[in-house]
């Protein structure tokens, strides 16, 4: 079985160096015939990689240790959904799953766009073709998924802490997302390459890029809340290399999705768009080499692997050649028009791509400084939370107030009479709301407050947008459906501002008490009265559940249980809080019990009060839900294109 | 921009350094140690002599050992004899005074075994 495995993925590779060199000599050329040969093979492509995945998803279900990867991640205790998560549990899978994505999406972007861009199209395939020869050279030669060994009874399992629905679905979210940016990269680098650098690759991939954001930003909140749940520290993010890695592809793909709609409309901005997009596939990459290399450290501890050199001559390679063709190309990217007036629509779009290129790249800063002060001081240092903390600041609240007013202002140029006009009623709303917010008592965090008016503001200029909208249409629902981009648009930055709600209530104003109780004894924390009622010990068939129970009086009434679980297969702890949620507030006590003795009922308690946490997880269904509409294929747009396009194509 | 974190990092000096114990000689001050937890576990976060510990190069290539000594919250569950783990203190006299432990997570990409 494992060698019909190994054989699926030496046909991928071959297949994928015919589509790069055949199709790249078909493009050159301009030989129709060769470039339909090199179609075909990107498309067969995927048909053998789904063989390999077929043929390790088989193993996986049977239980087959003769495989080395099943035994390294599963054994025969774990259930089915978890044992079919471990094909992307490990790097071998995680890398399989990486190269059935991307010739899938590669194999399809190219059918769908091959008639209307046929020029373009030509060039895209061996792009895609060289990525897929990357990987599957990875995967056949370096890091292969169907090593074999004498089977041994029984493998070692998955830890605890990862047998969570979160983990089944977190990473391969983000692998949709990380592999999707590569068609618009791929699109991107065939406009240069075919020398038709007119806005057609950005209409042709801006759902590719929708869709491939939308994973990686549901994904990563999908691993926020597992981290919060499941962790146990009462945070979510960490700002830990590994969760960068995710951080910063998605921040440069928000500034292209962007950036694009001035490209579109005004012919500007064409250089940046494709170092944006070039930026955005690239990290993609590079956070896979930090993560697989071990040069930097993170708490999660990725086992010094194989791959690193590799990753990191496929950057630098696809970085430099990447560079080269804008280079090359760069008579060709001269912009239509220029900037009229720092007040226009196209003006607020380039702060807005500064603000997030600079938060992206102060994070990138960051998570080299420990490579870079080894090199240059020969000491390895290691910047913390307060620096990042203090770019989201700097870079987050602007971005915030800029989200309010860019979408109100209008193309070219407006006077500032006229744009004062528009924002006076989120302006006064954004008043009212700092003012009560000082009288409550919120002003006790500047960043807080300020994020909390800013937040205001731009609820406020949502819903005037909506209510001009719909008087003019006469119905909420058309004029969703006629603007779907726009109002789809609309519906994700409200998510941003949940999300700043969220972070700023659960951060700014949190509440934290760490306390030793008897058995009897109470303590108080915003509102929560909690009274230590003893610690229980059940042993169960896999684990021991070692639980704190405290009562709790006030805010809430009724019984929270915290404490921590044995496994004995693997043999691994896992820490296990109490989290009660108050909906009103959005708010969650959230319980952490470190050390509990059975018999004399001491325990050792942290109690976190967070407020407005759960707008956070809220915010990520808005972002899906608004991500949803702007994607949602629209019949009246596609006719609007080929309308546009098809005078362009030969 | 780039002047503005640049200028940020070189100023504010938020930046620690990360060094395993073999890298310790001649250092002092607040430091982050990375290693691997060895020899036996004493006393308790939670008491006054604070829970004892010792931690080795975390690939092993050194004999070089760390003594620490831990306040604070209780340990991550995960933390015990032969794990990864970053300590952050305040390094004197030979001997680190932790405040800070994280345990780096057993992930999906290390073999259980370890």
């Amino acid at each position: 079985m494992a060698d019909l495995g190994r054989a699926a993925l030496i046909v991928t590779f071959g297949l994928a160096v015919y589509s790069l060199v055949a199709g790249g000599i078909a493009a050159r050329r301009n030989e129709r015939r060769l470039a339909a040969s090199a179609r075909n093979a990107l498309y067969c492509s995927f048909a053998s990689t789904l063989v390999g995945a077929a043929v390790l998803a088989t193993a996986l279900v049977r239980h087959d240790f003769s495989f080395k990867y099943v035994a390294a991640h599963t054994n025969r205790h774990l259930p089915v959904a978890y044992t079919l998560s471990a094909f992307w549990g490990g790097q071998e899978g995680s890398l399989l799953l990486w190269l059935l994505v991307l010739t899938g999406y590669g194999a399809l972007a190219v059918a769908i766009n091959r008639r209307l861009l046929r020029d373009l199209t030509a060039w895209v395939v061996p792009v895609i073709g060289g990525i897929a020869t990357f990987f599957s050279f990875v995967l056949v030669a370096v890091a292969s998924p169907f090593d074999t060994q004498t089977a041994p009874f029984d493998g070692a399992g998955l830890t605890p802490s990862l047998q969570n629905p979160y983990m089944v679905a977190h990473p391969p979210m983000l692998y949709l997302g990380y592999v999707g940016l590569s068609v618009p990269f791929a699109f991107a680098a065939g406009a240069l390459l075919s020398g038709r650098t007119d806005e057609r690759w950005i209409v042709a991939t801006r759902r590719w890029t929708l869709a491939a954001w939308m994973f990686l930003g549901f994904g990563q909140l999908l691993g926020a809340h597992w981290a919060y749940v499941e962790v146990g520290w009462g945070g979510y993010y960490a700002w830990d290399p590994v969760e960068n890695a995710a951080l910063m592809p998605w921040l440069a793909a928000t500034a292209f999705l962007h950036s694009v709609m001035v490209q579109e409309r005004k012919g500007m901005l064409k250089v940046w768009n494709m170092v944006l997009v070039a930026l955005a596939f690239e990290l993609s990459v590079f956070g896979t080499f930090l993560t697989r290399s071990g040069v930097v450290n993170s708490i999660h501890s990725f086992a010094k692997s194989s791959i690193g050199p590799w990753f990191l001559a496929f950057v630098v390679i696809s970085s430099v050649f990447s560079l080269a063709l804008i280079m090359w190309r760069l008579p060709l990217l001269k912009a239509k028009t220029k900037l009229e007036s720092a007040i226009s629509r196209e003006a607020a779009f380039l702060y807005n791509n500064l603000l997030l290129v600079a938060l992206c790249l102060t994070i990138l800063w960051g998570v080299l400084f420990p490579i870079v002060t080894q090199l240059v001081k020969g000491e390895t240092r290691t910047i913390g939370r307060p620096y990042y903390d203090f770019f989201l600041r700097t870079f987050g609240l602007p971005l915030l107030l800029l989200m309010g007013i860019g979408p109100l202002v209008a193309w070219r140029k407006t006077s500032l009479r006229g744009l004062m006009r528009t924002l006076s009623w989120p302006m006064a709303a954004a008043a009212v709301a700092g003012i009560v917010l000082v009288a409550i008592g919120a002003g006790s965090s500047s960043p807080g407050l300020i994020a909390y008016t800013f937040s205001t503001f731009v609820l406020a200029t949502i819903v005037v947008e909506l209510v001009r909208g719909t008087r003019a249409t006469g119905s909420l629902f058309t004029l969703v459906a006629r603007n779907r981009r726009r109002y789809g648009g609309y519906l994700v930055h409200a998510a941003v501002v949940l999300l700043a709600i969220g972070i700023a209530g659960s951060s700014a104003y949190s509440s934290s008490v760490e306390r030793r109780l008897a058995l009897g004894q109470s303590m108080t924390v915003a509102g929560y009265t909690l009274t230590n009622r003893g610690v229980t010990v059940d042993p169960k068939a896999n684990v021991t559940e070692t639980r704190a129970h405290l009562a709790v009086a006030g805010r809430w009434n009724g019984t929270i249980s915290s404490g921590d679980n044995q496994y004995v297969n693997p043999p691994e702890p896992s820490r296990e809080v109490g989290i009660k949620t108050d909906w009103l507030r959005g708010q969650d006590l959230y319980v952490i019990v470190d050390e509990a003795h059975p018999k004399t009922g001491l325990v050792f308690v942290q109690v976190l009060v967070k407020p407005l946490i759960n707008l956070i997880w809220v915010a990520g269904i808005v972002f899906l839900f608004g991500s949803l509409i702007a994607l949602w294929p629209d019949a009246r747009e596609q006719r609007r294109l080929v309308a546009r396009l098809a005078p362009a194509a030969p | 921009m780039l002047a503005i974190f640049l200028l940020y990092t070189a100023v504010a000096g938020h930046s620690t350094p990360t060094l395993t114990p073999s890298q310790m000689q001649g250092k002092s001050g607040k430091l982050q140690v990375v290693g691997t937890v060895v020899g036996k576990l004493h006393g308790d976060s939670h008491a006054s002599s604070g829970l004892q510990f010792q931690l080795a190069d975390p690939q092993g290539h050194s004999a070089k050992r760390v003594a620490v000594v831990y306040h604070g919250a209780a340990p991550p569950p995960l933390f015990r004899v032969g794990r990864s783990v970053v300590v952050t203190g305040v390094y004197a006299h030979g001997s680190l005074q932790g405040t800070d432990i994280v345990t780096k997570c057993p992930s999906k990409y290390t073999s259980s075994a370890s």
